[in-house]
């Protein structure tokens, strides 16, 4: 009796099926549960224009040329979309850490490289799809037109990017669930109400307008309400610059701490 | 006092005679709240400071989003109409996590016999678990409202009606919180308590404006709303003013108590979800 030799798999400079495979599991992590991880932040942004536009709107025409419920939306959609973005890849790695699956993600022949771009294609996939079902829930309360699509688009993803690769960071410093919380509670969240999402930066007292200025979660909004409204309370050109440059560097760290294994391997 | 060991036949009736109690077991009731509240306070730097944190940037995104739409003396009366309700918000939702995880909490893990083996009745178990989530989620509260009075004066003008609301209120989310952690089976079920039960109803509540601001049928809405009354009697407690009548609000709340508590005490008895 007499066997072939073993032979091992061979991949190209790119592992596609392991990219892909990994993908869709992260996809399908959220899909399962997709009430919790879709709908709910839905329902919570739905929440949050209605008690603005009934706290406020009445004392307002308008601002930035439109409505106050139409200045607001965008900014909420985009605020759901990143937190969403975030959680997605935070848990993800948080929850393999814990209950020990984490080598089910480092055995396999992927690169690095490979890991990252797969967890935070999935991430920005949640955060896409928690945005289009945020558009189409305002839009029966809120006229929603859009000015330029380019611009949206842009922002969506590489809002979601950013933030999904945040996630990855987060999950892989956290040795708990309370850490991902805490970064949730005391980074994630202030950085995000104090965006801009509510109000027009433009019209605040300093320093309000400074500490703005250096929130990256301001250029994220601004640009993304720019492609709904058509106008815009800083440079878009600063914004686009900045959320490019920020992607990279994440990039970057995440590639290197997945590579030297930083906190994930013992 | 001497050490000598008790004779074997000493020691054998000792142990054989029931421990005895009056009409209320106070040791297991002082217990199990306790322990509950224990373990309510000991995750603080979430379930505390995470809320305080975030009902600062209520009240710092409120403020600033009047400010630039509206007068500047509008915004401090916007944020004098919040600052209350969110406290109460607070206080509710953390009354009602608490109670609700800790239910969930010991079915999941298989500890729930710890609860139902000692000789408490279910009485005892009720007024233990919802006496330590009402106590945290006023500690929480008060805390909360001291780091408010910071930004936003929160001297209370009704310090006995406010109380009288924060307890209604707190123990009405404690006792919802033990009927959903008897109801839920999974950690879904808990979050989409919250997400779709509790945070909805707090949010629509009038905690953020006025209620006449409010079309007729969304008004009639928030009128049927328990929540809204609870909230509105707090508001009274700092700011001598309320939008509906006290005494129906008052009255309301602890009929929705008792109902609930009467729900609760049936269903501990039969061990619903509890004992399999």
């Amino acid at each position: 009796m007499s066997f072939a030799p073993p032979r091992h798999r061979r991949v190209g400079p790119i592992n596609w099926i392991g990219l892909a495979t990994l993908y869709f599991k992260e996809v399908r992590r959220f899909a399962k549960v997709a009430t919790q991880t879709v709908i709910a932040p839905v329902i919570t942004s739905l929440l949050f224009l209605a008690i603005f536009s009934l706290a406020l709107g009445r004392t307002v025409q308008t601002i930035g040329g439109v409505s106050f419920a139409e200045f607001l939306a965008p900014g909420l959609i985009m605020m759901s979309m990143v937190q969403n973005a975030f959680a997605n890849t935070s848990s993800s790695i948080m929850i393999s850490k814990v209950q020990g699956s984490i080598v089910d993600l480092l055995m396999p022949p992927l690169s690095p490289g490979e890991i990252v771009v797969a967890m935070v294609l999935g991430g920005v996939t949640r955060g896409i799809a928690v945005g289009l079902a945020a558009v189409i829930g305002m839009s029966f309360f809120v006229p929603i037109a859009v000015h330029d699509a380019g611009f949206i688009l842009f922002h969506a993803i590489a809002a979601s990017l950013l933030l999904a690769q945040l996630g990855i960071l987060g999950g892989i410093w956290a040795e708990k669930f309370d850490h991902i919380a805490a970064i949730t509670n005391f980074v994630i969240t202030p950085f995000a109400f104090l965006s801009g999402a509510f109000y027009s930066v433009q019209r605040l007292p300093e320093p309000w307008i400074t500490i703005a200025h250096w929130n990256p979660f301001f250029y994220m909004i601004d640009g993304f309400r720019y492609g709904f409204i058509g106008h815009a309370d800083g440079s878009l050109t600063v914004g686009m610059l900045l959320l490019i440059a920020a992607n990279g560097l994440m990039l970057w760290l995440n590639w290197r701490l997945i590579a030297i294994g930083y906190k994930l391997r013992p | 006092m001497t050490d000598e060991p008790l004779s074997p036949r000493v020691a054998v009736r000792l142990l054989r005679r029931p421990r005895r109690f009056g009409a209320v077991n106070w040791v297991g009731l002082a217990t199990l709240y306790r322990r509950e509240a224990r373990r309510g306070l000991k995750d603080h730097l979430d379930s505390l400071w995470g809320p305080v944190v975030a009902n600062l940037l209520y009240l710092a995104v409120f403020g600033l989003a009047a400010g630039t739409i509206d007068q500047p003396g509008n915004a401090g009366s916007l944020l004098a109409f919040i600052a209350p309700g969110l406290v109460m918000f607070t206080i509710m939702s953390r009354a009602f996590e608490m109670a609700c995880a800790s239910i969930l909490f010991d079915k999941l893990e298989g500890m729930i016999v710890d609860v139902l083996q000692p000789p408490i009745t279910p009485i005892e178990r009720l007024t233990g678990m919802a006496g330590a989530c009402v106590s945290v989620g006023l500690l929480t509260g008060i805390v909360l409202a001291l780091v408010t009075h910071l930004f936003v004066d929160m001297r209370p003008v009704a310090p006995l009606t406010l109380l009288l609301f924060a307890v209604l209120g707190a123990l009405m989310l404690s006792l919802a919180g033990i009927l959903g952690g008897l109801w839920a089976r999974r950690w879904d079920h808990y979050a989409a308590l919250l997400t779709f039960f509790v945070i909805p109803a707090s949010f629509l509540s009038g905690m953020f404006y006025p209620i006449d601001v409010l079309p007729e049928f969304a008004r009639d809405l928030t009128l049927i709303n328990p929540l809204f009354y609870a909230i509105d009697g707090v508001r009274y407690g700092f700011r001598g003013e309320a939008q509906a009548s006290l005494a129906v609000g008052a009255a309301l709340l602890i009929a929705i108590n008792a109902a609930l508590a009467l729900v609760l005490w049936r269903l501990f008895s039969r061990g619903w979800r509890l004992k399999s």
